[in-house]
């Protein structure tokens, strides 16, 4: 009787097969694929509207190479993306029920991410001494919110993962909805990766195209 | 995947090969993002590179979406409900975009 | 795997043993009255709910109306002031929206969807109540400023330091529904303390952060009822079979999270302009204001079709009830909804044909307006050949629906008018735009709206709603907004201006005007008229049978209310109205083995979700008060971030819990038609 209720509940049918909270997270994924669209969109319209990047708080007009560090910003994706495997090792070890390698592998996610952000925050102060702040210039206001934008989801994230390494000392975390659980987080992670090599494109790459950037007349630091 | 089936023989093969994919992918991943940071420091013509930088991104986000996220072993309507968020969010934006002209813009009162 | 619905199938949920969740609290199950309302995750109460705050809200934006319109009535008038006429119509259009028509379109769905498509609750239980109380709490945000309205003008505040340092002293919103920039925005030089210069008091800041909370529960539903129709349909109910008004819900849904990331973003950015500063429409610091604009409507036109496509669902399930007659061309119906969907993302900038797009993206963007019209036009002519040769009774709900027909497309034609960019250029900000999407909106979201309230009220609430009262009701209605509305097609194109508090004699302006208002008042008679009858009738109205109108769709095979179960047996459906062949035609409707003594699974009740939206509350009045400079109000607003976390939190801790009801035999004789079917399938 109760394992028909478990049949009822855990595995109830559903018309297309998939199960409701990976439905769900697609969905959820489809919307959020708008959501940056927007941000992006905002950040690369006010690039193309204003090709000299940005004035600092003395008037001087600033070089976005000059400005990027893009060693860093390299170092940050390679690790979002290395976050974004030992994610999908983890999910991996979850549908086998490997507790122990899902712990590691999901503690390896948890502390890429972690460096990921550092990484970011250190960018952002670097940005900021350099004389760029959200006050001053839009393209301050346009990479801050986007970029922080990106990192609170980044932060989201690893607060989850956090939350579900907890939980899997609690012995609950077993079976098929564990594997499902843990899957829609790795969706989810992943998804902000995926993000990121869009945002590491057209926002970092695209500035160091020819001398003087994608946008055109990119002016040198001024003396 | 109940426990049961977790067990299953061929199940847990299927993850071992799915396992090297996920090593394979990572690898790539690194060295297509390495070429990007290497190619764009190279000298040459700007369409080439931005076509060639715009192939490079699109293989890495859908090699994320179809292994590392699965859509390519789940059902095909999860893969379709992404496609229409992605490609409505792209059209849109493009549209935008197009819309807003350098020509319009009078730098004079805020440089 | 933890699972806690271990129990004997109780006949009663007060049947069931106190049960602990897994975070070791008692789970609510077995509560009664107002707490059983507060924590039940039951989509036909959730419906009823929605569909109350609705009704109600509708009313507050009603009486936001008719003081518009009583301000308009005479030239020169000084009934309320230029910043309360602001504020006046702003909150008129807002509530409207996003209190009144989005929520008795999501009541609708609530109740309706999960029994259309053969199944007992809608995906995620709990996700559902998480909707509506952040509903509840954008409701009250937006509707908390008139409160701090009313106590600035009667000098509560003056004595507070706060108060006194404010350069600007709206508390309400009043800058339209659209809030453009750069009047809702900032300018100049933010100063060392991130104010930068800005036009508008708090007010802004309260329609922000309630748009933020509203846009948040409507994307929370959405993501649940595409998840239910796509995945918990019966067994045989195809796509193609599901009842038109599920589709439009499916539509819709998928409208609502694709437009809404646009206006959340939009929001964010006004936001840290506001509050840090920031230029994304400043225009000092080279922000463009119009990229509000383009934003906005980037959400704002599919939200327009948010607003109709379930009233144009609920005409086309009624209309084949009281025609006798299946809906002409379902497939091109379903489609036409779909393409109007698709299209809908496409013509954002028809908003914005004044605002110098250039040549080329006007004629791109009237083109495409234009061609929208034809899946709306394809759609009434379906209806109409529906009706045509048919058995017609003119039951309320019908007459509703007729209106519908024909007022829509009245409106619809001045939509089309609009679409010329050259007329546009005179109609943009005139009376003549207020005249067309109120005919869309009242001629038809409302009147199909209101015939939904009078079609499916029988089957919510086992009781019929006077007949006499309903015809008089929607004679008043009808009437009302005709004259109303139907003047302001001449007002504005005789060149009376939209969003002005007064206008000056001698214009030519002053007799219709006055006819306006008349009308305003006879429309909101009829409204009240209607909705109290309705409320009277949910308590003390007569009772009726559980299928009085003849009706096609599996909601009306079951008992009126609705139990909570919803079906004693689970359908099996072999056809489109399945319920309709099955009275009337060879295809008997049959039913799986499921439920009687075994039981069904049930979801448990939650405190959690009230739990997590009481943390938007406290979010949504925390921020307009930092805004304020109230002290301390951040730690409000870091409070409340808390108490949403630990809600969803505990939410996700304390297991989905359920359990087993027994339900009863049915009395369509499951039992012998699952035999039967057992040997079909």
């Amino acid at each position: 009787m109760s394992q028909a209720a478990d049949a009822t509940h855990a595995h109830a049918p559903t018309s297309t097969g998939i199960e409701h909270k990976k439905l769900i997270m697609w969905l959820f994924l489809a919307s959020d694929c708008m959501f940056f669209g927007t941000l992006i969109s905002t950040h690369l319209l006010y690039r193309k509207l204003y090709p000299t990047g940005f004035t600092d708080a003395e008037g001087h007009q600033q070089f976005i190479q000059k400005l990027f560090n893009i060693e860093l910003t390299s170092f940050s994706t390679f690790i979002l993306l290395m976050s974004s495997f030992l994610m999908a090792l983890a999910v991996s070890a979850m549908h086998k029920g490997q507790l122990k390698s899902f712990r590691r592998n999901v503690l390896g996610v948890i502390f890429f991410g972690l460096i990921f952000l550092g990484c970011q925050v250190y960018e952002f102060t670097h940005f900021y001494h350099l004389g760029l702040t959200i006050q001053n210039s839009v393209f301050g206001s346009t990479l801050y919110v986007l970029t922080g934008t990106h990192g609170t989801h980044v932060a989201i994230g690893v607060l989850w993962l956090i939350l579900l390494y907890f939980y899997s000392f609690t012995g609950k975390l077993t079976g098929h909805m564990a594997g499902l659980d843990v899957e829609v987080a790795g969706l989810y992670w992943h998804f902000v990766d995926i993000v990121w090599i869009i945002i590491f494109t057209v926002v970092y790459l695209i500035e160091y195209l020819g001398p003087s950037g994608f946008w055109g007349t990119g002016l040198p630091l001024a003396q | 995947m109940s426990d049961a089936v977790a067990h299953d023989p061929d199940f847990l093969t299927e993850e071992v090969r799915r396992y090297h994919h996920f090593i394979t992918l990572a690898l790539w991943l690194a060295a297509i993002t390495g070429a990007e940071i290497v190619l764009i420091f190279l000298p040459v013509p700007m369409p080439i590179v931005l076509t060639v930088l715009s192939l490079m991104s699109a293989i890495k986000f859908f090699a994320v979406i179809l292994w590392f996220m699965h859509l390519i072993y789940d059902h095909k309507l999860l893969f379709w409900i992404f496609m229409c968020g992605l490609v409505l969010a792209f059209a849109t934006y493009a549209a935008l975009l197009s819309l807003f002209s350098v020509q319009d813009i009078d730098t004079k009162w805020f440089s | 795997m933890s699972h806690d619905s271990h129990h004997a199938p109780v006949a009663d949920k007060m049947e069931l043993a106190p049960e602990r969740s897994d975070l070791g609290l008692f789970r609510p199950d077995r509560t009664r009255g107002f707490f059983d309302w507060l924590t039940t995750v039951d989509h036909k109460k959730i419906g009823i709910m929605y569909g109350a705050f609705a009704m109600l809200f509708f009313l507050v934006g009603g009486v936001e109306a008719l003081a518009i319109r009583t301000q308009l009535a005479r030239p020169d008038n000084d009934f309320v002031t230029a910043r309360m006429y602001n504020q006046l119509f702003t909150m008129h259009g807002t509530t409207m929206i996003f209190l009144g028509v989005m929520p008795l379109s999501a009541a609708f769905f609530n109740f309706l969807v999960p029994l259309q498509i053969g199944a007992r609750d809608v995906a995620f239980p709990r996700l559902n109540a998480f909707s509506l109380w952040t509903f509840v709490a954008g409701a009250m945000v937006l509707n908390g400023s008139w409160l701090f309205e009313f106590a600035h003008l009667a000098g509560w505040f003056d004595n507070f330091a706060w108060h006194k340092a404010l350069v600007y002293t709206d508390f309400v919103p009043a800058n339209g529904w659209f809030s453009y920039a750069p009047l809702s925005g900032t300018f100049g030089q933010a100063n060392a303390a991130l104010q930068a210069p800005r036009f508008t008091g708090v007010g802004t800041d309260f329609w922000i952060i309630g748009i933020q909370i509203l846009g948040i529960a409507s994307l929370a539903a959405s993501f649940n009822f595409i998840c239910t129709i796509v995945n918990m349909r019966a067994k045989g109910m195809t796509m193609m079979r599901l009842p038109v008004f599920t589709w439009m819900a499916l539509v819709t849904s998928i409208l609502i999270i694709l437009a809404f990331p646009a206006i959340t973003v939009a929001l964010i950015e006004l936001m840290f302009d506001r509050q840090f500063g920031a230029n994304f429409f400043n225009p000092s610091a080279g922000g463009q204001p119009v990229l509000w604009q383009h934003l906005f409507w980037i959400f704002g036109h599919p939200e327009v079709y948010i607003l109709v496509l379930p009233a144009m669902g609920i005409v086309s399930e009624i209309l084949p009830t009281f025609s006798g007659k299946a809906l002409f061309g379902y497939p091109i119906v379903v489609f036409s909804g779909a393409v109007i969907g698709f299209l809908g993302f496409a013509v954002w900038s028809h908003h914005m044909f004044t605002t110098g797009l250039g040549p080329i993206p006007t004629a791109a963007f009237a083109l495409l307006t234009m061609a929208i019209a034809v899946p709306t036009g394809v759609k009434i002519f379906n209806w109409l050949g529906t009706i045509w040769g048919g058995r017609i009774r003119f039951t309320p709900p019908m007459v509703l629906a007729l209106g519908f027909i024909w007022m829509f497309m009245c409106g619809g034609f001045s939509g089309v008018m609009h679409s010329a960019a050259p007329a546009d250029a005179q109609q943009q900000d005139s009376y003549f735009v207020i005249a067309h999407f109120h005919y869309v909106l009242l001629g038809g979201v409302l009147l199909g709206l209101m015939g939904g309230l009078y079609f499916w009220f029988p089957k919510i609430f086992g009781r019929m709603p006077n007949a006499g009262i309903a015809y008089l009701a929607t004679g008043m209605v009808i009437l009302g907004f005709n004259l109303a509305f139907g003047p302001m097609h001449y007002l504005g194109l005789a060149g009376q201006p939209r969003r002005t508090h007064t206008y000056h004699a001698g214009n030519g302006w002053e007799t219709w005007n006055y006819v306006a208002t008349i009308g305003a008042f006879i429309l909101g008679l009829g409204v009240f008229l209607a909705f109290v009858n309705l409320v009277y009738t949910a308590f003390k109205g007569v009772k009726c049978a559980s299928d009085p109108w003849n009706g096609r769709t599996l909601e009306w095979s079951l008992p009126s209310p609705v139990p909570e179960y919803n079906f004693a047996r689970s359908p099996i459906i072999a056809t489109r109205d399945a319920f309709f062949e099955h009275k009337h035609g060879v295809q008997k409707l049959a039913y799986e083995n499921d439920g009687g003594e075994a039981g069904v699974h049930m979801p448990s009740q939650s405190w959690f979700p009230l739990l997590a939206g009481t943390g938007f509350l406290i979010i949504g009045f925390g921020m307009p008060m930092m805004a304020m400079g109230v002290p301390h109000a951040g730690w409000m607003v870091v409070s409340g971030l808390g108490v949403l976390f630990f809600g969803i939190w505990l939410w996700a801790l304390e297991g989905p819990g359920g359990y087993m009801l027994k339900t009863p035999d049915d009395p369509h004789g499951a039992a012998a038609q699952a035999k039967a079917a057992a040997s079909a399938y």
